[in-house]
Protein backbone atom coordinates (compact mmCIF):
# COMPACT_ATOMS: atom_id res chain seq x y z
CA UNK A 1 0.00 0.00 0.00
CA UNK A 2 1.45 3.45 -0.33
CA UNK A 3 2.24 5.91 2.10
CA UNK A 4 -0.84 8.09 2.08
CA UNK A 5 -3.45 4.78 1.33
CA UNK A 6 -1.94 3.84 4.45
CA UNK A 7 -2.24 6.85 6.43
CA UNK A 8 -5.75 7.73 5.40
CA UNK A 9 -6.74 3.70 5.96
CA UNK A 10 -5.03 4.70 10.05
CA UNK A 11 -6.68 7.58 9.93
CA UNK A 12 -10.26 6.21 8.93
CA UNK A 13 -9.54 3.35 11.42
CA UNK A 14 -9.18 5.74 13.98
CA UNK A 15 -12.14 7.91 13.62
CA UNK A 16 -14.65 4.70 13.50
CA UNK A 17 -12.43 3.36 16.68
CA UNK A 18 -13.21 7.00 18.65
CA UNK A 19 -17.00 6.04 18.28
CA UNK A 20 -16.27 3.08 21.07
CA UNK A 21 -16.65 5.26 24.26
CA UNK A 22 -20.19 5.71 23.51
CA UNK A 23 -20.75 2.11 22.38
CA UNK A 24 -18.65 0.06 24.87
CA UNK A 25 -19.02 -0.87 28.65
CA UNK A 26 -16.68 0.14 31.14
CA UNK A 27 -15.23 -3.08 31.15
CA UNK A 28 -14.43 -3.03 27.53
CA UNK A 29 -13.58 0.00 26.68
CA UNK A 30 -10.58 -0.52 29.52
CA UNK A 31 -9.49 -3.60 27.29
CA UNK A 32 -10.00 -1.44 23.94
CA UNK A 33 -7.54 1.35 25.96
CA UNK A 34 -4.66 -1.82 27.08
CA UNK A 35 -5.14 -3.17 23.08
CA UNK A 36 -4.43 0.46 21.58
CA UNK A 37 -1.64 1.18 24.22
CA UNK A 38 0.02 -2.10 23.31
CA UNK A 39 -0.76 -1.53 19.47
CA UNK A 40 0.98 2.24 20.06
CA UNK A 41 3.83 0.82 22.18
CA UNK A 42 4.38 -2.09 19.85
CA UNK A 43 4.67 0.30 16.51
CA UNK A 44 7.05 2.59 17.76
CA UNK A 45 9.24 -0.29 19.37
CA UNK A 46 8.83 -1.76 15.63
CA UNK A 47 9.56 1.67 13.98
CA UNK A 48 13.29 1.17 15.31
CA UNK A 49 14.21 -2.50 16.17
CA UNK A 50 12.35 -3.59 13.31
CA UNK A 51 14.26 -2.84 10.42
CA UNK A 52 17.34 -2.26 12.88
CA UNK A 53 17.16 -5.63 14.19
CA UNK A 54 18.68 -3.56 18.24
CA UNK A 55 16.83 -5.41 20.45
CA UNK A 56 15.34 -2.42 22.91
CA UNK A 57 14.32 -3.37 26.17
CA UNK A 58 14.31 0.92 26.62
CA UNK A 59 10.49 1.09 26.22
CA UNK A 60 9.55 0.75 29.69
CA UNK A 61 11.83 3.56 30.81
CA UNK A 62 10.20 6.01 28.25
CA UNK A 63 7.14 5.01 29.55
CA UNK A 64 7.78 5.61 32.60
CA UNK A 65 9.10 9.26 31.89
CA UNK A 66 6.11 9.98 30.04
CA UNK A 67 4.12 8.45 33.72
CA UNK A 68 6.33 10.76 35.09
CA UNK A 69 5.45 13.75 33.59
CA UNK A 70 2.19 13.61 34.15
CA UNK A 71 2.38 12.74 37.60
CA UNK A 72 4.12 15.35 38.64
CA UNK A 73 3.05 18.10 35.82
CA UNK A 74 -0.60 17.39 35.73
CA UNK A 75 -1.59 19.89 38.52
CA UNK A 76 0.30 22.58 36.40
CA UNK A 77 -0.62 21.35 32.93
CA UNK A 78 -3.26 20.74 30.42
CA UNK A 79 -3.64 16.67 30.11
CA UNK A 80 -2.95 17.19 26.55
CA UNK A 81 0.52 19.37 27.34
CA UNK A 82 1.36 17.06 29.79
CA UNK A 83 0.99 13.97 27.12
CA UNK A 84 3.26 16.10 24.55
CA UNK A 85 5.63 16.63 27.06
CA UNK A 86 6.13 13.29 28.72
CA UNK A 87 6.93 12.20 24.67
CA UNK A 88 9.42 14.88 24.00
CA UNK A 89 11.04 14.12 26.72
CA UNK A 90 11.60 10.55 26.39
CA UNK A 91 12.03 11.58 22.97
CA UNK A 92 15.37 13.73 24.75
CA UNK A 93 16.17 10.97 26.84
CA UNK A 94 16.44 8.70 24.52
CA UNK A 95 18.51 10.70 22.18
CA UNK A 96 21.19 10.93 24.90
CA UNK A 97 21.96 8.04 25.77
CA UNK A 98 21.46 6.79 22.45
CA UNK A 99 24.36 8.86 21.02
CA UNK A 100 26.33 6.83 23.86
CA UNK A 101 25.08 3.51 23.41
CA UNK A 102 23.81 2.54 20.06
CA UNK A 103 27.32 1.48 19.01
CA UNK A 104 26.87 -1.70 20.82
CA UNK A 105 25.01 -4.25 19.03
CA UNK A 106 23.29 -7.69 20.05
CA UNK A 107 23.00 -8.69 23.69
CA UNK A 108 25.14 -5.56 24.90
CA UNK A 109 22.58 -3.56 23.19
CA UNK A 110 19.41 -5.15 24.79
CA UNK A 111 20.72 -5.28 28.90
CA UNK A 112 22.10 -1.45 28.55
CA UNK A 113 18.54 -0.46 27.24
CA UNK A 114 17.05 -2.85 30.24
CA UNK A 115 19.31 -1.17 32.33
CA UNK A 116 18.29 1.82 31.71
CA UNK A 117 14.99 1.55 32.46
CA UNK A 118 16.13 0.06 36.37
CA UNK A 119 18.75 3.29 36.51
CA UNK A 120 15.70 5.68 35.40
CA UNK A 121 13.24 4.35 38.37
CA UNK A 122 15.94 4.07 41.07
CA UNK A 123 17.17 7.88 40.51
CA UNK A 124 13.57 8.30 40.35
CA UNK A 125 12.45 6.56 43.60
CA UNK A 126 15.76 8.50 44.84
CA UNK A 127 14.72 11.60 44.17
CA UNK A 128 11.29 11.07 45.24
CA UNK A 129 12.34 9.59 48.41
CA UNK A 130 15.48 12.45 49.49
CA UNK A 131 14.02 15.31 48.04
CA UNK A 132 10.28 15.40 48.14
CA UNK A 133 10.20 12.97 51.21
CA UNK A 134 7.18 10.65 49.29
CA UNK A 135 7.23 7.11 47.69
CA UNK A 136 4.24 7.57 44.71
CA UNK A 137 2.43 10.38 43.27
CA UNK A 138 -1.62 10.26 44.14
CA UNK A 139 -3.10 11.54 40.90
CA UNK A 140 -5.61 13.97 42.18
CA UNK A 141 -7.77 15.06 39.00
CA UNK A 142 -7.57 12.53 36.54
CA UNK A 143 -9.52 13.21 33.13
CA UNK A 144 -12.67 11.23 32.41
CA UNK A 145 -12.39 7.97 30.79
CA UNK A 146 -12.98 8.58 27.47
CA UNK A 147 -11.09 12.01 27.38
CA UNK A 148 -7.81 9.36 28.09
CA UNK A 149 -9.18 6.74 25.71
CA UNK A 150 -8.92 9.33 23.05
CA UNK A 151 -5.58 10.93 24.11
CA UNK A 152 -4.22 6.93 23.64
CA UNK A 153 -6.07 6.59 20.19
CA UNK A 154 -4.68 10.13 18.86
CA UNK A 155 -1.40 8.97 20.00
CA UNK A 156 -1.37 5.26 18.71
CA UNK A 157 -2.83 6.76 15.13
CA UNK A 158 0.10 9.03 15.05
CA UNK A 159 2.21 6.68 16.34
CA UNK A 160 1.10 4.18 13.29
CA UNK A 161 1.03 7.25 10.62
CA UNK A 162 5.05 8.05 11.68
CA UNK A 163 6.07 4.25 11.47
CA UNK A 164 4.50 4.40 7.75
CA UNK A 165 6.12 7.48 7.36
CA UNK A 166 9.63 6.11 8.42
CA UNK A 167 9.69 3.05 6.09
CA UNK A 168 8.54 4.54 3.00
CA UNK A 169 11.47 7.27 3.68
CA UNK A 170 15.01 7.35 2.77
CA UNK A 171 15.82 6.93 7.12
CA UNK A 172 13.48 3.94 6.86
CA UNK A 173 15.84 2.79 4.04
CA UNK A 174 19.19 3.53 5.89
CA UNK A 175 17.34 1.71 8.95
CA UNK A 176 16.77 -1.95 6.84
CA UNK A 177 20.06 -1.11 5.54
CA UNK A 178 21.64 -0.97 9.44
CA UNK A 179 19.71 -4.26 10.09
CA UNK A 180 21.32 -5.95 7.21
CA UNK A 181 24.79 -5.32 7.53
CA UNK A 182 25.61 -1.97 9.08
CA UNK A 183 29.12 -1.40 7.44
CA UNK A 184 27.97 -2.08 4.50
CA UNK A 185 25.68 0.86 4.61
CA UNK A 186 28.03 3.05 5.95
CA UNK A 187 30.08 2.63 3.36
CA UNK A 188 27.62 2.87 1.04
CA UNK A 189 27.36 6.77 2.80
CA UNK A 190 24.67 6.09 5.54
CA UNK A 191 25.37 8.02 8.33
CA UNK A 192 24.36 5.27 10.66
CA UNK A 193 24.67 7.00 13.80
CA UNK A 194 22.71 9.76 13.47
CA UNK A 195 20.09 7.87 11.61
CA UNK A 196 20.11 5.41 14.29
CA UNK A 197 19.50 8.40 17.34
CA UNK A 198 17.09 10.12 15.26
CA UNK A 199 14.97 6.63 14.95
CA UNK A 200 15.16 5.79 18.15
CA UNK A 201 14.40 9.24 19.56
CA UNK A 202 11.35 9.13 17.49
CA UNK A 203 10.20 5.73 18.91
CA UNK A 204 10.74 6.85 21.95
CA UNK A 205 8.48 10.05 21.53
CA UNK A 206 5.83 7.74 21.07
CA UNK A 207 6.64 5.37 24.02
CA UNK A 208 6.51 8.51 26.89
CA UNK A 209 3.50 9.84 25.28
CA UNK A 210 1.91 6.82 25.56
CA UNK A 211 3.63 6.89 29.56
CA UNK A 212 2.06 10.13 29.63
CA UNK A 213 -1.59 9.55 28.65
CA UNK A 214 -1.66 6.14 30.42
CA UNK A 215 -0.35 7.12 34.05
CA UNK A 216 -3.82 8.92 35.31
CA UNK A 217 -5.60 5.33 35.11
CA UNK A 218 -3.35 4.16 38.04
CA UNK A 219 -4.18 7.15 40.31
CA UNK A 220 -1.23 5.79 42.35
CA UNK A 221 1.84 6.69 40.39
CA UNK A 222 5.02 5.17 41.92
CA UNK A 223 7.97 3.69 40.48
CA UNK A 224 7.57 -0.05 40.38
CA UNK A 225 4.16 0.46 39.01
CA UNK A 226 5.28 2.59 35.75
CA UNK A 227 8.88 1.28 34.87
CA UNK A 228 7.04 -2.23 35.35
CA UNK A 229 9.50 -4.27 32.68
CA UNK A 230 6.59 -6.36 32.24
CA UNK A 231 5.14 -3.69 30.17
CA UNK A 232 8.51 -3.51 28.08
CA UNK A 233 8.72 -7.13 27.42
CA UNK A 234 5.37 -7.70 26.51
CA UNK A 235 6.12 -4.88 23.63
CA UNK A 236 9.07 -6.64 22.10
CA UNK A 237 6.94 -10.05 22.29
CA UNK A 238 3.58 -8.52 20.99
CA UNK A 239 5.94 -6.96 18.29
CA UNK A 240 8.16 -9.67 17.74
CA UNK A 241 5.40 -12.57 17.74
CA UNK A 242 3.64 -10.02 14.92
CA UNK A 243 6.25 -9.62 13.12
CA UNK A 244 8.28 -6.54 13.35
CA UNK A 245 9.49 -6.16 9.55
CA UNK A 246 6.04 -5.10 8.99
CA UNK A 247 3.54 -2.48 9.67
CA UNK A 248 0.20 -4.86 10.47
CA UNK A 249 1.69 -7.27 12.15
CA UNK A 250 2.28 -5.75 15.71
CA UNK A 251 -1.01 -4.00 15.41
CA UNK A 252 -3.05 -7.25 14.88
CA UNK A 253 -0.91 -8.77 17.65
CA UNK A 254 -1.15 -6.19 20.06
CA UNK A 255 -5.05 -6.80 20.17
CA UNK A 256 -4.98 -10.58 19.58
CA UNK A 257 -2.18 -11.01 22.74
CA UNK A 258 -4.03 -8.02 24.95
CA UNK A 259 -7.51 -9.93 24.95
CA UNK A 260 -5.50 -13.39 25.34
CA UNK A 261 -3.74 -11.84 28.20
CA UNK A 262 -6.79 -10.53 29.62
CA UNK A 263 -8.91 -13.71 29.04
CA UNK A 264 -6.22 -15.83 30.60
CA UNK A 265 -5.70 -13.60 33.40
CA UNK A 266 -9.19 -13.84 34.78
CA UNK A 267 -9.43 -17.60 33.90
CA UNK A 268 -6.10 -19.05 35.22
CA UNK A 269 -5.26 -15.98 37.89
CA UNK A 270 -2.13 -18.19 39.10
CA UNK A 271 -1.24 -19.93 35.79
CA UNK A 272 -1.33 -17.44 33.45
CA UNK A 273 1.82 -15.95 32.90
CA UNK A 274 2.86 -19.50 32.64
CA UNK A 275 0.92 -20.42 29.78
CA UNK A 276 1.74 -16.91 28.07
CA UNK A 277 5.54 -17.58 28.56
CA UNK A 278 4.59 -21.53 26.71
CA UNK A 279 2.86 -19.93 23.86
CA UNK A 280 5.59 -17.66 23.36
CA UNK A 281 7.93 -20.24 23.21
CA UNK A 282 6.06 -22.31 20.81
CA UNK A 283 5.35 -18.88 18.48
CA UNK A 284 9.30 -18.59 18.74
CA UNK A 285 10.05 -22.07 17.85
CA UNK A 286 7.77 -22.85 15.13
CA UNK A 287 6.48 -19.23 13.59
CA UNK A 288 9.84 -17.15 13.95
CA UNK A 289 8.85 -14.22 11.30
CA UNK A 290 6.04 -13.24 13.14
CA UNK A 291 2.14 -13.48 12.64
CA UNK A 292 2.47 -11.41 9.07
CA UNK A 293 4.60 -14.10 8.18
CA UNK A 294 1.73 -16.16 7.78
CA UNK A 295 0.08 -13.30 5.47
CA UNK A 296 3.23 -13.43 3.14
CA UNK A 297 3.23 -17.36 3.11
CA UNK A 298 -0.34 -17.40 1.81
CA UNK A 299 -0.13 -14.25 -0.65
CA UNK A 300 3.71 -16.28 -2.20
CA UNK A 301 1.44 -19.47 -2.51
CA UNK A 302 -1.55 -17.44 -4.29
CA UNK B 1 52.19 17.46 -10.12
CA UNK B 2 48.73 17.66 -9.35
CA UNK B 3 47.26 16.38 -5.44
CA UNK B 4 46.63 12.20 -5.99
CA UNK B 5 42.79 11.27 -5.76
CA UNK B 6 43.74 8.81 -2.68
CA UNK B 7 46.87 9.71 -0.93
CA UNK B 8 47.76 7.06 2.19
CA UNK B 9 50.83 8.34 4.06
CA UNK B 10 52.56 6.11 6.56
CA UNK B 11 49.80 4.58 7.64
CA UNK B 12 49.78 2.06 10.03
CA UNK B 13 47.56 -0.27 11.78
CA UNK B 14 48.01 -1.99 14.84
CA UNK B 15 46.00 -4.90 16.59
CA UNK B 16 47.59 -4.89 19.97
CA UNK B 17 51.01 -5.90 19.30
CA UNK B 18 50.76 -6.77 15.72
CA UNK B 19 51.15 -4.48 13.37
CA UNK B 20 48.98 -5.68 10.53
CA UNK B 21 50.06 -2.56 8.36
CA UNK B 22 53.57 -1.03 8.74
CA UNK B 23 53.67 2.54 7.65
CA UNK B 24 52.82 1.95 3.95
CA UNK B 25 52.99 4.97 1.46
CA UNK B 26 50.08 4.78 -1.97
CA UNK B 27 49.23 7.52 -4.10
CA UNK B 28 46.77 7.24 -6.97
CA UNK B 29 45.75 9.86 -9.29
CA UNK B 30 42.80 10.17 -11.35
CA UNK B 31 41.71 7.30 -13.95
CA UNK B 32 44.71 4.92 -12.62
CA UNK B 33 44.47 1.57 -12.09
CA UNK B 34 46.47 0.34 -9.70
CA UNK B 35 46.55 -3.46 -8.59
CA UNK B 36 47.82 -4.48 -4.46
CA UNK B 37 49.00 -8.02 -4.54
CA UNK B 38 51.01 -9.39 -1.64
CA UNK B 39 51.11 -12.96 -0.08
CA UNK B 40 48.59 -14.04 2.55
CA UNK B 41 48.42 -11.87 5.81
CA UNK B 42 50.51 -9.48 3.90
CA UNK B 43 47.82 -6.49 5.65
CA UNK B 44 46.07 -5.92 2.08
CA UNK B 45 42.68 -5.93 3.30
CA UNK B 46 43.49 -4.38 6.27
CA UNK B 47 45.00 -1.81 4.53
CA UNK B 48 41.88 -1.45 2.38
CA UNK B 49 39.52 -1.42 5.10
CA UNK B 50 41.74 1.92 6.25
CA UNK B 51 41.70 3.70 2.85
CA UNK B 52 37.60 3.08 2.72
CA UNK B 53 37.25 3.98 6.46
CA UNK B 54 35.70 0.91 7.53
CA UNK B 55 38.97 1.14 10.32
CA UNK B 56 40.69 4.15 11.36
CA UNK B 57 44.32 3.93 10.71
CA UNK B 58 46.91 3.84 14.23
CA UNK B 59 49.04 6.32 12.44
CA UNK B 60 49.78 8.20 9.17
CA UNK B 61 47.47 10.21 6.93
CA UNK B 62 44.74 9.95 4.40
CA UNK B 63 43.62 11.76 1.92
CA UNK B 64 41.18 12.12 -0.77
CA UNK B 65 41.08 14.38 -3.08
CA UNK B 66 42.66 17.13 -0.80
CA UNK B 67 40.46 16.65 2.15
CA UNK B 68 42.63 15.12 5.11
CA UNK B 69 40.22 12.47 6.30
CA UNK B 70 42.07 10.72 8.31
CA UNK B 71 39.75 9.18 11.29
CA UNK B 72 36.27 10.18 9.76
CA UNK B 73 33.82 7.25 9.24
CA UNK B 74 33.48 5.16 6.70
CA UNK B 75 29.90 7.19 5.40
CA UNK B 76 32.39 10.57 4.97
CA UNK B 77 35.09 8.16 2.62
CA UNK B 78 32.10 7.08 0.46
CA UNK B 79 30.54 11.20 0.38
CA UNK B 80 33.92 12.17 -0.59
CA UNK B 81 34.02 9.66 -3.78
CA UNK B 82 35.15 6.38 -2.34
CA UNK B 83 33.72 2.88 -2.47
CA UNK B 84 34.48 -0.46 -2.30
CA UNK B 85 33.49 -3.86 -2.14
CA UNK B 86 34.42 -6.51 -0.04
CA UNK B 87 36.28 -9.68 -0.21
CA UNK B 88 33.19 -11.92 0.67
CA UNK B 89 30.24 -10.33 -0.98
CA UNK B 90 27.75 -7.98 0.88
CA UNK B 91 24.69 -7.70 -0.40
CA UNK B 92 21.82 -6.99 1.27
CA UNK B 93 20.16 -10.73 0.89
CA UNK B 94 16.89 -9.61 1.12
CA UNK B 95 16.47 -6.70 -0.96
CA UNK B 96 16.60 -7.33 -4.43
CA UNK B 97 19.18 -6.55 -6.84
CA UNK B 98 18.14 -3.24 -7.65
CA UNK B 99 17.08 -2.47 -4.16
CA UNK B 100 20.88 -3.28 -3.29
CA UNK B 101 22.25 -0.63 -6.11
CA UNK B 102 19.48 1.99 -5.34
CA UNK B 103 20.92 1.76 -1.81
CA UNK B 104 23.89 3.74 -2.95
CA UNK B 105 22.25 5.90 -5.10
CA UNK B 106 19.63 7.07 -2.44
CA UNK B 107 22.76 7.68 0.05
CA UNK B 108 25.99 8.53 -1.09
CA UNK B 109 25.32 8.98 -4.46
CA UNK B 110 22.82 11.15 -3.99
CA UNK B 111 25.25 13.68 -2.49
CA UNK B 112 27.53 13.57 -5.80
CA UNK B 113 27.37 15.15 -9.25
CA UNK B 114 26.53 12.79 -12.09
CA UNK B 115 29.82 11.76 -13.97
CA UNK B 116 28.07 9.12 -16.85
CA UNK B 117 24.93 8.06 -17.89
CA UNK B 118 25.95 4.56 -16.71
CA UNK B 119 25.19 6.25 -13.07
CA UNK B 120 21.87 7.67 -13.93
CA UNK B 121 19.80 5.11 -12.01
CA UNK B 122 19.62 1.52 -10.75
CA UNK B 123 18.39 0.01 -14.08
CA UNK B 124 21.16 1.37 -15.84
CA UNK B 125 24.05 0.17 -13.30
CA UNK B 126 22.50 -3.64 -13.62
CA UNK B 127 22.24 -3.30 -17.20
CA UNK B 128 25.64 -1.69 -17.36
CA UNK B 129 27.07 -4.78 -15.57
CA UNK B 130 25.56 -7.44 -17.32
CA UNK B 131 22.67 -8.02 -14.21
CA UNK B 132 19.27 -6.59 -16.25
CA UNK B 133 17.70 -9.44 -15.88
CA UNK B 134 18.32 -10.01 -12.11
CA UNK B 135 17.12 -6.66 -11.12
CA UNK B 136 13.61 -8.06 -9.28
CA UNK B 137 15.95 -10.80 -7.64
CA UNK B 138 16.55 -11.24 -3.91
CA UNK B 139 20.02 -10.76 -3.99
CA UNK B 140 20.73 -13.18 -1.48
CA UNK B 141 19.72 -15.78 -4.53
CA UNK B 142 22.38 -14.86 -7.09
CA UNK B 143 24.85 -17.12 -7.59
CA UNK B 144 28.16 -16.02 -5.93
CA UNK B 145 29.64 -14.58 -8.74
CA UNK B 146 26.60 -12.87 -9.77
CA UNK B 147 26.38 -11.33 -5.96
CA UNK B 148 30.11 -10.07 -6.81
CA UNK B 149 29.02 -8.44 -9.63
CA UNK B 150 26.04 -6.47 -8.09
CA UNK B 151 28.50 -5.43 -4.99
CA UNK B 152 30.65 -4.06 -7.62
CA UNK B 153 27.29 -2.84 -8.39
CA UNK B 154 26.60 -1.12 -5.36
CA UNK B 155 29.84 0.76 -4.95
CA UNK B 156 28.75 2.25 -8.83
CA UNK B 157 25.59 3.55 -6.74
CA UNK B 158 27.57 5.43 -4.62
CA UNK B 159 29.00 6.80 -7.76
CA UNK B 160 32.69 7.31 -6.95
CA UNK B 161 35.67 8.62 -8.01
CA UNK B 162 37.81 5.57 -6.63
CA UNK B 163 36.80 2.00 -6.69
CA UNK B 164 38.24 -0.07 -3.80
CA UNK B 165 37.70 -3.95 -5.24
CA UNK B 166 38.64 -6.56 -2.50
CA UNK B 167 39.66 -9.85 -4.62
CA UNK B 168 36.96 -9.85 -6.88
CA UNK B 169 37.96 -12.22 -9.02
CA UNK B 170 38.35 -14.99 -5.90
CA UNK B 171 36.75 -18.45 -6.14
CA UNK B 172 35.94 -17.30 -9.89
CA UNK B 173 36.46 -19.79 -12.69
CA UNK B 174 39.09 -18.46 -15.84
CA UNK B 175 36.88 -17.41 -18.01
CA UNK B 176 34.80 -15.60 -14.92
CA UNK B 177 38.15 -13.88 -13.98
CA UNK B 178 38.81 -12.86 -17.55
CA UNK B 179 35.63 -11.40 -18.10
CA UNK B 180 35.98 -9.35 -14.43
CA UNK B 181 39.19 -8.12 -14.85
CA UNK B 182 37.84 -7.00 -18.26
CA UNK B 183 34.53 -5.02 -16.54
CA UNK B 184 37.31 -3.46 -14.32
CA UNK B 185 38.74 -2.10 -17.44
CA UNK B 186 35.80 -0.87 -18.66
CA UNK B 187 34.95 0.47 -15.43
CA UNK B 188 38.26 2.67 -16.00
CA UNK B 189 38.32 3.70 -19.46
CA UNK B 190 34.45 4.31 -19.56
CA UNK B 191 33.12 5.66 -16.27
CA UNK B 192 36.52 7.70 -15.49
CA UNK B 193 37.18 5.89 -12.48
CA UNK B 194 40.24 5.48 -10.43
CA UNK B 195 40.92 1.30 -9.79
CA UNK B 196 42.54 -0.16 -6.71
CA UNK B 197 42.31 -3.53 -7.05
CA UNK B 198 43.52 -5.94 -4.70
CA UNK B 199 43.88 -10.01 -5.59
CA UNK B 200 45.36 -13.05 -4.61
CA UNK B 201 45.38 -14.29 -8.05
CA UNK B 202 48.25 -12.33 -8.88
CA UNK B 203 48.69 -13.89 -12.40
CA UNK B 204 45.24 -11.50 -14.03
CA UNK B 205 45.81 -8.86 -12.28
CA UNK B 206 49.03 -8.34 -13.30
CA UNK B 207 48.08 -8.50 -17.22
CA UNK B 208 45.01 -6.19 -15.93
CA UNK B 209 46.79 -3.17 -14.53
CA UNK B 210 49.60 -0.40 -15.08
CA UNK B 211 50.87 -0.14 -12.11
CA UNK B 212 50.93 -2.42 -8.90
CA UNK B 213 52.19 -2.03 -5.51
CA UNK B 214 53.47 -5.32 -3.35
CA UNK B 215 52.97 -5.58 0.44
CA UNK B 216 54.84 -8.41 2.37
CA UNK B 217 54.46 -8.76 5.98
CA UNK B 218 52.64 -5.35 6.16
CA UNK B 219 55.06 -3.19 4.21
CA UNK B 220 55.09 -2.55 0.61
CA UNK B 221 57.95 -3.53 -0.33
CA UNK B 222 57.67 -2.99 -4.21
CA UNK B 223 55.83 -0.25 -6.48
CA UNK B 224 55.79 0.17 -9.96
CA UNK B 225 54.91 -1.55 -13.33
CA UNK B 226 54.00 -5.16 -13.63
CA UNK B 227 56.77 -6.10 -15.63
CA UNK B 228 59.38 -4.28 -13.41
CA UNK B 229 57.26 -5.43 -9.56
CA UNK B 230 57.92 -8.83 -11.24
CA UNK B 231 61.39 -8.67 -11.34
CA UNK B 232 62.10 -7.03 -8.10
CA UNK B 233 63.93 -9.79 -6.01
CA UNK B 234 62.03 -9.06 -2.83
CA UNK B 235 58.94 -9.16 -4.77
CA UNK B 236 60.47 -12.77 -5.75
CA UNK B 237 61.76 -13.94 -2.36
CA UNK B 238 57.88 -12.79 -0.91
CA UNK B 239 56.33 -15.04 -3.12
CA UNK B 240 58.78 -18.00 -3.35
CA UNK B 241 57.82 -20.59 -5.35
CA UNK B 242 55.78 -18.14 -7.57
CA UNK B 243 58.27 -16.46 -9.47
CA UNK B 244 56.30 -18.40 -12.60
CA UNK B 245 53.18 -16.95 -12.44
CA UNK B 246 54.68 -13.94 -12.03
CA UNK B 247 56.70 -13.64 -14.86
CA UNK B 248 54.27 -14.37 -17.49
CA UNK B 249 52.99 -10.83 -16.82
CA UNK B 250 53.42 -9.17 -19.80
CA UNK B 251 54.30 -5.63 -19.90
Amino acid sequence: MTLRGTVLATIGAGVALAAMPWLLSDFLLSLALTCLMYAGLAVSWAMFSGPTHYLSLATSAFFGIGAYVTAWGLEALPYPAAVLLGGLLASAFAALVGAAVLHLRGAYFAVITFGLGELVRHAITFYEKSYAGTVGRIIADAPESDVVYLTVLVVTIAAVCACAAVRASRLGLALRGIGADEERAQTLGVHTRRAKIVAFALSAFFAGALGAAMAVRWTYVDPPAVFNPFIGFQTVLIAMVGGAQTLIGPLVSSVVFSLLTEFLRLRFPYAFLILLGLLLIALVLYLPGGLASLLARRRARA
Amino acid sequence: MPEALVSAQRVSVRFGGLVAVDGVDLEVGERELVGVIGPNGAGKTTFFHTLSGVLAPSAGRLRVGGDDLTGKPAHVFAAHGVARTFQTPRVFRDMTAEENVRFGLEFAGRLRKHTHDAFDDARAILGYLGLAEASGLPAGSLTPARQRLLEIGMALGARPRVLLLDEVAAGLTESEIASTAQLIRRVRDELGLAVIWIEHAVRALMQCVERVAVLHQGRKIADGAPRDVARDPAVVEAYLGQEVNLGEAKA
